[in-house]
């Protein structure tokens, strides 16, 4: 009887403090926000101007309405006002390449949805036919201050698929899918889509790699020459004209050639990479070049195009060959070249906690402050098309903003609060959110917690 | 800088021509070894490949001065596949796990050891002048882990010998999917995490056994050779893991495995570690009481396997907190990045529990003391061997520089050299 009582309790306070082990381990509801928030005392980095310091954000709706320094920003007097004096408020992360959601957690043979294996060329599928919300990696992201990322099919094939552009949020694809994005194509060179060859299938080399690549896109410049041809007509008044056939696999094609749908082009070496820059040469299409190990060796024939790139910055090189000339100097050498870079978790190869991480690592290796704040925000926004709603923080872009606890680069420092479109999605101080963080939320209230810690960094004892 | 810069370079100059001698001089010197007020300047003295002072003041004439603002004795990543398991990741360089024979007892990771790589030469840039490189994490049975010096990218064409430190430092232990995931694959045992665990006992009980009978051999007056046991390389191994020669690391993540590693270390009253530990900190108590240091980590690792989905920034900490001994480990990594680097591990515990202090220590001192080899490495104080790490701002954040790393006396790393 008395323990019927004391579950039915623990079940009345998991219900009303969320920290309960089911409560914990689905997505976050999406909630429109429809009130007026007004986060004051932080320092701002608006990305697309200075550091404001003691500055003020104006969130209305999902929309940032003002922002600016304490003082010379009207706080509109219905505003439910965040105090976070002393912090450090930047916008929400954008992640260019991320595989949360379509490799849930955990990872085993049944959630591995990332690659399908079963033929090179796969332009017809879709990412968000196989997002799930409630993988717990999309949480950890939202820990480590990604509200923005580009869910890719994997790298093994030649053409992988469709990528879903989405908010970090929400218990369906719907819910996630920024409006009229159309996600970008997955293509990819090099070692990966070679798999095949083990099969006695192709590809087995590079050569037909960029083969299966030329072929498809010179099948798709007919299919769009027959439906302009047919558009043409029908805009003539003619209505005999006879439509020509469907072909889902040319139809994200089309919008390639069309310059709709950007190429986010996996690959690692430079060779590689120029391969990739001669199909761009050849069928005109806007591609970005994702990991570019070795984009520095080739950095002019980039910045001469305006092909940008998004590194995945990991620990130590290899892992595979093309892999093998990582070094920490990347990024900083690109930017000297003058090509514009994002920084990508690739996750799982890196994780969507440690994107910041990732960033100070180039800072690391030579990137100034600025043009790496850019490369996790802004820059990610550009090569995804989304830099009219997010990247920056300025009036009329999307409410996405973390609030941090110090240096973005610092290793102390932690995303204590994580926004999207006003409403909070990450908060540090609920140890069931934190979790997400540190790890070890699948063990809810039976996580042993550690005392609250002081400064860590040295010279603090 | 320019100064500094100039000194480094004229420090490297000479460095190759003969045993330099050298004063590194400090902002905030770390020694671990209470021989110095932490964190305060100081002066640390290198002749002949040893330490020979810890000082204040000027420099004595004669001494190569290298100036940095942080030094602190050289890490110890006491868990590492580096060194056998190659950067290319391609059957011809990875050497970590014999997977033909779940018990490979008698092999020794000193006999694939190969000084030359990459991956050795990457983590000396980062502070790490010591590491235990450990057979890898498929075999129950896995074999003897060795500890070496690092190289660096200026003291290339090193061997095995000349960065010995112990040719047989451990036996290692693998529980959980590893071995019953390779081996059950191909319908062989282990299938099962029960044959993994019989495995293991049924070796250590051989030994047992084969120990004994070694002992009445050796204490038998007449020596009668018809009934001299045979030798077993295995079984040989394996018998100075039972009479405490040698200590044996278990390997585990799940909370059940770990608990199955200390059911069976203390069944043959085995001194061991346990490595890993990724869901240790559900447990600290019982770990605690069972008296075996940890191996933490890598907590930056890919969440790839069930066993490690619950892998926690905070392991280490709690761990430290219950007064478990912790030292910091970089493990095995199959994909990308082939390599974890145990700076970077050791940020993430500082900033998640474990602080400032008890980092620099887990990775320096406390490391030498678990793996026994504190009289040679750890910390910085006289007759030590100059293993020391020079860093520009907190070793700890990202954004800080290795300055210059220092082997047996021997300069390995510099930055201003070595940047492209």
């Amino acid at each position: 009887m008395w323990g019927q009582i004391l579950n039915s309790l623990r079940i009345l306070l998991c219900v009303l403090v969320l920290t309960c082990l089911s409560a914990a381990q689905e997505a976050v509801p999406l909630i429109r926000n429809t009130s007026v928030i007004v986060f004051r005392g932080a320092t701002v980095y608006p990305i697309s101007g200075p550091a404001i310091e003691h500055g003020v954000v104006v969130v209305n709706g999902a929309k940032i309405a003002a922002v600016g320094p304490e003082g010379k920003t009207p706080i509109p007097p219905n505003a439910k006002v965040i105090d976070v004096t002393g912090k450090i408020i930047m916008p929400g992360i954008v992640d260019s390449h991320s595989h949360i959601g379509i490799g849930s957690l955990p990872s085993v043979q049944a959630n591995a949805d990332v690659n399908e294996g079963s033929g090179p060329l796969q332009p017809q599928l879709r990412a968000m036919d196989a997002i799930y919300p409630a993988d717990p990696r999309i949480r950890m992201a939202t820990a480590g201050g990604v509200t923005t990322a580009n869910i890719m099919p994997g790298s093994g094939n030649v053409i992988g698929g469709q990528t879903a552009y989405v908010k970090l949020r929400g218990t369906t694809i719907e819910d996630m899918l920024i409006p009229g994005a159309l996600g970008g194509l997955k293509m990819a060179n090099g070692e990966n889509p070679k798999h095949y060859g083990a099969r006695g299938q192709a590809p087995m080399t590079r050569m037909e790699e960029a083969a299966l690549a030329r072929r498809e896109y010179i099948k798709a410049e007919e299919y769009k020459a027959k439906w302009d041809d047919y558009n043409k007509k029908v805009a003539a008044g003619d209505k005999d004209s006879k439509a020509p056939e469907r072909d889902l696999a040319m139809e994200p094609l089309v919008q390639v050639l069309e310059g709709k749908r950007i190429v986010q082009h996996h690959t690692h070496r430079a060779d590689d990479i120029m391969t990739v820059v001669r199909l761009a040469d050849e069928f005109h299409f806007r591609v970005v070049i994702h990991h570019g190990t070795e984009a520095y060796k080739v950095a002019d024939e980039l910045a001469k195009r305006h092909i940008p790139v998004t590194l995945t910055v990991v620990d130590s090189p290899g892992g595979k060959l093309e892999a093998i000339n990582m070094n920490l100097e990347e990024a900083a050498i690109l930017d000297k070249a003058g090509v514009k870079i994002a920084i990508n978790t690739d996750d799982d190869i890196n994780s969507s906690r440690f994107l910041l991480r990732e960033a100070a690592l180039a800072v690391r290796g030579g990137l100034s402050r600025e043009t790496a704040m850019k490369a996790l925000t802004i820059n990610g926004a550009e090569i995804l098309d989304l830099q009219n709603r997010v990247g920056t923080l300025d009036p009329g872009k999307d409410a996405d903003l973390i609030v941090l606890s110090g240096d973005p680069f610092s290793v102390y420092t932690k995303v204590l609060q994580t926004w999207i479109e006003g409403q909070k999605v990450y908060d540090h101080s609920i140890p069931a959110d934190a979790r997400y963080f540190s790890g070890g939320f699948q063990f809810g209230d039976r996580y042993p917690a550690l005392p609250a810690s002081a400064a860590v960094g040295e010279g603090a004892q | 800088m320019k100064t500094l810069r100039l000194a480094l370079i004229l420090a490297a100059l000479v460095t190759s021509s003969f045993a330099q001698k050298y004063a590194i001089v400090a902002d905030k010197l770390y020694t671990e070894a209470g021989n110095h007020p932490a964190g305060t300047p100081g002066m640390v003295l290198i002749d002949n490949g040893k330490i020979t002072e810890i000082r204040s003041g000027p420099a004595p004439a004669g001494y190569t001065i290298v100036r940095a603002r942080i030094v602190t004795p050289g890490l110890i990543d006491t868990k590492t596949t580096a060194g056998i398991s190659g950067a290319y990741n391609i059957p011809a360089d990875q050497d970590q796990d014999e997977s033909t024979d779940p018990n490979t007892a008698d092999v020794r990771a000193f006999d694939s050891f190969n000084p030359n790589e990459k991956l050795l030469s990457y983590v000396n840039t980062f502070g790490v002048t010591t590491v235990q490189t450990a057979p890898g994490i498929i075999n129950p049975v896995a074999g003897q882990a060795a500890i070496f010096k690092t190289d660096g990218p200026l003291s290339p064409n090193m061997t095995a010998d000349d960065l010995s430190v112990r040719p047989v430092s451990a036996m290692v232990f693998n529980l959980g999917e590893s071995p019953k995931l390779t081996y059950g694959r191909e319908h062989k045992a282990p299938m099962t995490r029960m044959a993994v665990a019989a495995l293991i006992r049924k070796a250590l009980f051989d030994a047992q056994v084969y120990n004994h009978k070694w002992d009445d051999w050796n204490k038998s007056e007449k020596k009668d050779l018809s009934k001299q046991p045979a030798h077993d390389t295995k079984l040989d191994a394996l018998a100075s893991v039972i009479r405490g020669e040698v200590p044996a690391i278990f390997n585990a993540y799940r909370q059940d495995d770990i608990d199955t590693a200390i059911r069976i270390a203390q069944e043959f009253k085995l001194k061991f570690m346990l490595s890993s530990a990724t869901e240790g900190y559900m447990m600290a108590d019982k770990i605690k009481a069972s008296g075996a240091p940890v191996l933490v980590g890598p907590t930056l690792q890919r969440l790839e396997s069930l066993e490690t989905d619950n892998a926690s920034l905070e392991d280490a900490a709690i761990l430290a907190n219950a007064g478990i001994p912790v030292g910091l480990m970089t493990g095995f990594e199959g994909y990308v990045p082939k390599n974890r680097v145990l700076l970077f591990e050791a940020g993430v515990a500082a900033a998640n529990g474990l602080g400032w202090d008890r980092t620099l220590r887990s990775v320096t001192i406390d490391a030498a003391k678990i793996l026994g080899i504190a009289d040679r490495v750890g910390s910085l104080e006289p007759n030590k061997d100059a293993d020391v790490a020079l860093f520009d701002g907190d070793p700890f954040e990202y954004t800080s520089h290795v300055l210059a790393v220092f082997v047996n006396g021997k300069e390995t790393y510099q930055r201003e050299q070595s940047a492209p």
